[in-house]
């Protein structure tokens, strides 16, 4: 589903991590872990292609990634923490573009289940920037799940959720990736991880490969070589 | 759940869904919009028909001649003044290269914040939602271009005739197409960078060059620069439309080139990388953010100079020793918003250039009229006070580095007022000092401003201090979507400020002279600005005027060892 081949994250030329590789395919969950600043989001973004790799390439479905193709946009699903939303419309129209957009039969019916499912029904008609951030973070993450993917990337979709929030959600990700979901995904929460991830990659100056169980403990002393 | 899919919408639909949502909830037309600033224009009004009946009067008791003010020259008798010709070329120029640096900042082809992250992730052809955005954007150069081209074609043509204006006004069309269509392929490409700074850099200095020269001809007797040596800036492409004017042709090719790489730019629309589109749109909502806050410094920063280095060398002390923890607090605040200041070499050279601003006008033959140079030191008085803004604005943003001191709020702010406050002290210092060296104004006058400088800063601090819109008030439809009540009166909030501070300046530079009584009235003007722009409002839950709303923790931080 996903390739990186020798890829270097980073700005202006500047690499900010090691040298990255990795593939994840459908049915697989990989979990990008390391410190604050280690360069995680930014790997993350140069995968997506919403940045430009120092060096190195990410395929996708076999394709060099480009954002601009119909094809990537239809199968990757992205969620980062962008707080920008359209001030006069509901947090239903929101979402109602993104399905509309993707051409969901049923729209009403589909944005209804997940408003349910992410605790919004109640905040529906509200417009976002009358929520607070974890829902506003609820928003953004539901639209993600109210059109199809393939590939979901996900920034640290922990952030701000409350925990029955994320037991829920992390749950519902393991199902998803059971079912064939490619999941990729940055996180701090040892316990969102080992729910989540059949592997893991520790992201710093050096980069490791790992189990989640692994990643669960480096995380907790952020060291890689942690056991 | 499964989800089933069937034909999908197109960029258009989707755009028509988003605007139309927005509109569906609207509750009044543009005239509501209107009538919100409706006291603060008759207030205006007034205050200006009051401005001009003082005018008059002072002109009268003053004895500085019949002349009416709207025709009589500022300017000292034997002046030497810079050429029509070399101002209009300059100006030209400036706006030229202004403009193409802001072009290169805000796209040229801009969406929204919002738009760019729930409509870019659609499998949908991108081309219906980025084409739309080509072609608005395209209507701001257009109409500047006319706007500016058609008084100077007027004013330097010399037969001027209907069509030779007409195909000059074209020639200007042609130069802000060629203009746009050179961003464009730079935005299509993601090429560019050098040229945006070098547009930046002739925007800062290119006006300078007019006092410059007015100095040197002042002092250089007959060593004066003349219209003959400066003939060849009729010839810079971006003075072509002065050519047309006077019936030359060929500049029109101009016209065919801009048509040809707009072509070339529409065809490759969709190249434009998300990057380059979050890019120009975070660029966008920036400048429209520092519209709204009156901010000029985060507006420039689109001409490529003004961004604070993050490798600045600038180091001022930051932990003070001596005096009570009130004090100490009070240096270290103090001391954070000089160095941020000082970090941006870019926004004091543009203050610096602001006041050099009313006295290039001045050094222009035929231009040295005091209403016009008094319009312009308003301008510039303006928006070199927002320049100095930043720590405010930073501050309404992002209290918390305000809250880390054991300071009460009214401190703070009074605190965010010593930058701002100094800076344009030394503004109107210099701004005047060049006009007086010009042979505008009088030493008293330029006393006089300098009185006013404070209460600028404090117009800053009204400024930058403001509330942002009210969503949750009721929405107006507009031609741009939805707007809510209130945001216009924003725009309002501190240029109300800037020009009552400045009346008592601005009246007796049209009048030509300065009475005494001038004096205790700034004084006044300016302390009550003083007190305006330091003024908190108070939050809604605020209970006693505790520090930013929260309650006052008696006098505990105050004292200090």
């Amino acid at each position: 589903m996903v390739r990186a081949e020798k890829l270097q994250a980073g700005y202006s030329g500047k690499a900010v991590c090691g040298v990255v590789s990795f593939s994840v395919h459908a049915g697989q969950s990989m979990a990008l872990v390391g410190p604050n600043g280690a360069g995680k989001s930014t790997v993350v973004k140069t995968v997506v292609g919403q940045l430009e790799a120092v060096s190195g390439s990410t395929l996708v479905n076999g394709a060099e990634v480009d954002d601009r193709t119909l094809d990537f946009r239809r199968e990757v699903a992205v969620v980062f923490d962008d707080d920008a939303f359209f001030p006069a419309l509901t947090v239903e129209e929101h979402l109602a573009i993104v399905a509309a957009g993707h051409g969901v039969e049923d729209v009403e019916e589909v944005i209804a289940s997940e408003l349910d499912f992410f605790g919004l029904t109640a905040q529906a008609k509200s417009r976002p920037y009358n929520l607070s951030s974890g829902q506003r973070r609820r928003m953004l993450l539901a639209s993600a799940f109210v059109r199809p993917r393939s590939l979901l990337v996900l920034d640290e979709p922990e952030q701000r959720l409350d925990t029955s929030m994320r037991h829920r959600l992390a749950a519902r990700l393991r199902a998803e990736v059971d079912a064939g979901l490619a999941l990729l995904v940055v996180t701090h929460d040892p316990d969102f991880l080992s729910a989540v991830a059949t592997k893991a990659l520790f992201i710093a100056d050096e980069v490791h490969a790992m189990t989640p169980k692994q990643a669960a403990v480096a995380i907790a002393s952020e060291n890689p070589h942690a056991d | 759940m499964t989800l089933k899919i069937n034909e999908r919408f197109s960029a258009r639909e989707i755009r028509q869904y988003t605007f139309r949502a927005g509109l569906s909830r609207t509750e009044g037309g543009l005239m509501e919009l209107v009538s919100e600033v409706y006291t603060s224009i008759l207030g205006a009004l007034t205050l200006l028909t009051m401005a001009g009946a003082l005018i008059v009067a002072l002109r009268h008791s003053l004895g500085v001649g019949d002349v009416s003010a709207l025709a009589a020259s500022a300017v000292a008798p034997g002046f030497h003044s810079v050429t029509l010709l070399q101002a209009s070329a300059t100006v030209l120029l400036t706006l030229a290269a202004s403009l193409l640096a802001v072009e290169m900042t805000m796209g040229p082809v801009a969406m929204t914040l919002p738009q760019t992250a729930w409509w870019l992730g659609l499998p949908v052809r991108r081309r219906g939602f980025i084409q739309p955005g080509f072609l608005k954007s395209m209507l701001w150069p257009s109409i500047a271009a006319v706007m500016v081209v058609l008084p100077m074609a007027l004013g330097m043509a010399a037969n001027p005739t209907s069509g030779n204006l007409a195909l000059s006004v074209l020639c200007g069309l042609g130069l802000a197409w060629l203009l746009y269509g050179i961003a464009g392929w730079c935005q299509v490409t993601g090429s560019g960078a050098w040229l945006k700074k070098a547009m930046g850099a002739i925007t800062l200095l290119a006006p300078l060059t007019l006092v410059a020269t007015a100095l040197y001809n002042n002092v250089a007797g007959t060593q004066a620069v003349t219209g003959q040596q400066t003939a060849w800036l009729e010839y810079l492409p971006t003075s072509w439309p002065l050519l047309v004017a006077d019936g030359a042709t060929w500049p029109l090719l101009m016209v065919a080139l801009a048509l040809g790489l707009l072509a070339l730019v529409y065809l490759n629309l969709e190249r434009i990388t998300t990057v380059a589109l979050k890019e120009s749109a975070a660029a966008g909502a920036y400048a429209a953010s520092s519209l709204l806050s009156m901010d000029a410094t985060e507006l420039s920063r689109s001409l490529g100079a003004g961004q604070s280095s993050s490798n600045s060398k600038v180091r001022l002390p930051m932990v003070f020793r001596r005096g009570t923890a009130l004090a100490r607090s009070v240096k270290t605040l103090a001391s954070t918003h000089a160095t941020m200041a000082l970090r941006s070499p870019g926004a004091l050279l543009r203050v610096l250039v602001l006041a050099a601003i009313p006295a290039s006008l001045a050094s222009v033959e035929f231009l040295g009229n005091a209403i016009l140079i008094a319009v312009a030191v308003y301008l510039c008085a303006y928006f070199a006070a927002t320049s100095m803004g930043a720590t405010a604005r930073f501050a309404n943003g992002n209290p918390a580095v305000d809250m880390l001191m054991p300071l009460p709020a009214k401190t703070v702010r009074q605190v965010h007022f010593i930058v701002p406050g100094v800076a344009m002290t030394l503004w109107a210092a210099t701004g005047f000092g060049l006009l007086l060296a010009l042979g505008v104004g009088s030493p008293a006058l330029l006393v006089l401003a300098v009185l006013a400088g404070p209460g600028l800063g404090a117009a800053t601090l009204r400024a930058g201090f403001r509330p942002a819109p009210d969503w949750n008030m009721p929405a107006v439809a507009t031609a741009s979507g939805p707007i809510p009540t209130g945001a216009i009166r924003a725009f309002l909030v501190g240029p109300d400020l800037t020009l009552i501070v400045l009346l008592p300046v601005l009246i007796c530079l049209i009048s030509g002279g300065v009475p005494s009584i001038a004096f205790p009235i700034q004084l006044t003007l300016t302390w009550l600005a003083l007190l305006w722009g330091t003024h908190i409002r108070k939050p809604k839950s605020a209970g006693d005027g505790g520090m930013f709303g929260m309650p006052a923790p008696g006098t505990a931080g105050a004292g200090g060892k």
